[in-house]
């Protein structure tokens, strides 16, 4: 009898502690993908593999709400020798998903893998910076750079998630099949336990992640290749988080168990005008654009109001840097004509823009096939740039068509796009003559020289001097046509909570934090 | 039927197949735009040749055909651009998934259409008849994502009693009943348009035949309404059916595209989709390679199949 009392108690025991562990961890995270991510941070191609190896595999640091770096895998790191080393401290009580331990050696294997293009990387510009990376003992690794690069903590969280050489080693990141795409193993606060190819990632808490123990049981992120469906599930609580475009906010407004949510995202959308086309080379022609273009309409009419209204290449989110003296320029297309006018640019008769030759201001505007905002807002630029008088021919075109037949080699007049930077004002690669991502071929020694200085400047007042003037050049030598920072926005269900206010890719690199009543 | 006739169709059977490989090859290559991989204009000129390097496409077309066309010989379709697995492996773990859907509309489509086809054949003009003529008219013409949609809505959002897309609930995989409640709103969806197509087959098939002068000779001699209808109209009305039945077999393999991206079903359509859209060459030329040969067989076993039902082709054979 006695006995039998025990174990009654012993069971309520067990009851009760099963039930304070399940009321310390509950629920599961359910988050669309458009299809089979591949879970190895260094070769991620697509946003949704970034997205699902921001929760797989923490970096050394990794952004705060206000988009600084902050410690994750370090402890602590300082700089010396002019801004040329950088030595982390790291953590001693991370342990990688299979159970050994993550040492300094493993920092030096991800960034010599992630620095070497035979590998697959897709980070080798990002660290291009790197002359040396070495392992001083377990818990300390030092990373010797060629040149003084502001950008490179910054960067360090914004996709170098750390991988396992104990797992790696050897074979190029791109043939390890196996890991990239069903076994990954990384030190985050979830781990994989289940793929199905096509279908689904499921994943569950990490009970010995080094960091605030994760309130979630797991996560699970699910393959909804079509837009319309994931919002369907969204409504029918068989996902819990979807971004939407701004078109299909309508049937979510009015439902009691979603909220509407906006980040800011360190983007800009904007045009190219391919300065090695004589027509755009003057730098008066592209200022004149800025008047030309009703870009509130773009931004009121076709975004619904969820973005902000640009000055320059430097996204609003950007919030330290981004100079909010600077007047924007506002439609008025009387002074884009007399702007043009000085560039030599007349209508004639018919209104039509000719210059002294007789020649008629013409050319075709490209713009990816298929999402509507992009479509729609080429079409406003086309039709405004009508009204001054340029004869502008609309053509979409499939994205990677786009990409390699026309942007890369330089074979187009003008094409709608967007840039997806990291929360940096660095832009030396886009805006920079000859740089890589410089698609428009924009030159000026005086926005070289800058943005030169500001990749080198560390000390955060001088740079923001130096970005505030980059800034206020683009102004009147514009590279490209900005036309909007788009927000982005998060169509998620009111029962999650702890989700920090910042764009979904930084958001679930604390997903540690998040909740599910 | 001969042992030649038979091997004289397998030989067509194989150059078919290698013509529709060399096509292939050539229209996804000069296809404009180019891997996905490498359409992301981030890329810097370094990672871009390493990544051209890696795939082989840094090569000249004919070397890259001669290496394509020896490693097909010897039965290897390559590596996935995207998934980095051998192809074959790649569309194995998609075709069962596809085969249950598709197995399971064609169930569904046989077993509505052929009683409703017969049933408006046998009386034509009727009211049930002009209902049914209707109806399937109705199903042809309506676009698939947007009946696909519209079921969502209906089942998934407002009533909940359906999920809205996947093939099990995540955890769940390998449970019967939660696969067949993910199951019915796409069978549904792929069955609608074919079973309007088969039933109006069926209904003019049955229609013909049931004119003819044996079948009012059996009526006349007293046979029977279950009789008549099995024996002396649905088998002469079969062989039409059986080859509108047969067009529709590629469908099984090849998977159903939208269908299958608005349900979000792991099948062979979406991966097609994906292949076609990544320009994901091996995996192009593998699903390719893999429906023909499908397609080939079918007809191939539709062909013998015929003598079986008609001794009239038997004579002839």
């Amino acid at each position: 009898m006695p006995r039998r009392l025990f174990s009654v108690g012993l069971l309520t025991l067990s009851f009760a502690l099963t039930l304070s562990s399940a009321q310390a961890q509950s629920g599961t995270l359910k988050l669309p993908l458009i299809n089979d991510p591949i879970m190895n941070p260094v070769i991620a191609p697509d946003l949704g593999s970034v997205l699902i190896n921001k929760v797989i595999f923490p970096g050394l640091v990794r952004p705060n709400e206000d988009l600084l770096p902050e410690p994750d895998l370090a402890k602590s790191w300082t700089i010396t020798g002019g801004g040329l080393v950088y030595t982390f401290t790291l953590r001693n009580d991370v342990k990688w998903h299979d159970g050994k331990p993550f040492t300094a050696a493993d920092v030096v294997f991800t960034f010599k893998a992630a620095t070497d293009p035979k590998s697959g990387s897709r980070l080798v510009s990002d660290f291009s910076s790197i002359k040396d990376v070495v392992a001083v003992n377990p818990t300390t690794v030092r990373f010797t750079l060629s040149r003084p690069f502001a950008p490179f903590l910054t960067l360090l969280g914004h996709n170098a998630g750390i991988l396992p050489k104990h797992l790696l080693d050897g074979k190029p990141l791109n043939d390890a099949t196996a890991f990239n795409r069903s076994t990954p193993i990384g030190t985050g606060p979830f781990k994989v336990t289940r793929v199905v190819p096509g279908a689904s990632i499921t994943l569950e808490a990490n009970k010995d992640y080094y960091g605030t123990k994760p309130k979630l049981a797991g996560m699970v992120f699910k393959v909804v290749p079509d837009i319309n469906t994931q919002v369907a599930q969204l409504r029918s609580g068989e996902l819990d988080w979807v971004n939407v475009e701004p078109n299909s906010i309508a049937s979510l407004q009015n439902d009691p168990n979603i909220t509407l949510k906006q980040a800011n995202a360190v983007q800009h959308f904007l045009v190219f005008f391919n300065q090695k086309n004589p027509l755009f080379a003057p730098a008066k022609v592209r200022e004149s654009m800025q008047y030309a273009v009703n870009r509130k309409a773009i931004i009121d009419g076709v975004l619904k109001g969820y973005a902000d209204y640009p000055t320059g290449t430097l996204p609003t989110a950007l919030k330290k840097y981004y100079d909010k003296t600077i007047k924007p320029v506002q439609y008025d297309p009387a002074r884009a004509k007399q702007l043009l006018a000085e560039a030599g640019w007349k209508p004639d008769a018919k209104g039509q823009l000719v210059n002294a030759r007789g020649e008629p201001f013409k050319f075709t505007l490209i713009v990816d096939r298929g999402n509507p905002s992009r479509e729609q807002a080429a079409l406003a630029v086309q039709q405004d740039l009508k009204k001054v008088g340029m004869d502008v021919t609309l053509q979409p075109l499939e994205f990677a068509t786009l990409v390699r037949d026309y942007l890369i080699p330089g074979k187009y007049d003008a094409n709608l796009i967007w840039w997806t930077t990291p929360p940096d004002p660095d832009q030396y690669s886009y805006y920079a003559t000859g740089q890589d991502n410089n698609n428009a071929f924009f030159s000026s020694p005086r926005a070289d020289d800058l943005l030169k200085r500001g990749r080198e400047t560390a000390d955060v007042a001088q740079r923001q001097k130096i970005y505030n003037e980059f800034q206020r050049l683009e102004m009147t030598n514009p590279p490209v046509l900005v036309l909007y920072y788009p927000k982005e926005l998060q169509a998620i269900r009111k029962n999650l909570s702890g989700v920090p206010d910042l764009g979904i890719r930084d958001a679930l690199r604390h997903s540690e934090d998040f909740q599910l009543k | 039927m001969t042992l030649s006739y038979l091997l004289r169709r397998v030989f067509h059977a194989l150059i078919v197949l290698v013509m529709v490989g060399i096509i292939t090859f050539f229209v996804v290559r000069l296809a404009p735009g180019g891997p996905s991989l490498l359409a992301d204009p981030k890329l810097s000129s370094v990672e871009r040749q390493a990544i051209e390097q890696r795939l082989g496409l840094n090569e000249p077309l004919p070397v890259q055909f001669t290496k394509w066309a020896g490693q097909t010989a010897r039965g290897n379709l390559g590596n996935s651009f995207l998934y980095g697995a051998p192809t074959v492996q790649i569309i194995m773990t998609r075709l069962p998934n596809t085969l249950i859907l598709a197995g399971t509309s064609l169930l569904l489509t046989l077993a509505v259409a052929l009683p409703l086809g017969l049933a408006s054949g046998m009386r034509p003009g009727s009211v049930f008849d002009r209902i049914t003529s209707t109806v399937s008219l109705v199903f042809i013409a309506v676009p698939v994502f947007w009946f696909g949609l519209l079921l969502i809505i209906l089942f998934a959002v407002t009533w909940r009693i359906l999920p809205a897309g996947g093939m099990n609930t995540a955890g769940q995989e390998g449970s019967f009943p939660d696969l067949l409640r993910h199951l019915i709103l796409p069978a549904v969806v792929l069955s609608a348009a074919s079973i309007a197509e088969i039933l109006r087959y069926t209904r003019s098939s049955t229609r013909t035949v049931s004119t003819q002068d044996y079948v009012r000779t059996a009526r006349a001699k007293g046979v029977g309404q279950w009789a008549l209808r099995s024996r002396h109209i649905l088998r002469n009305a079969a062989i039409p059916i059986l080859t509108a039945v047969g067009l529709q077999l590629p469908r099984l393999i090849g998977g159903a595209a939208i269908t299958e991206t608005i349900f979000g079903w792991p099948g062979m359509g979406r991966l097609s989709v994906e292949a076609a859209l990544g320009r994901d060459y091996p995996l192009i030329m593998g699903i390719t390679l893999f429906v023909a040969l499908a397609v080939v067989t079918f007809n191939l076993l539709i062909d013998l199949m015929y003598p079986w039902l008609d001794p009239r082709v038997r004579a002839e054979a």
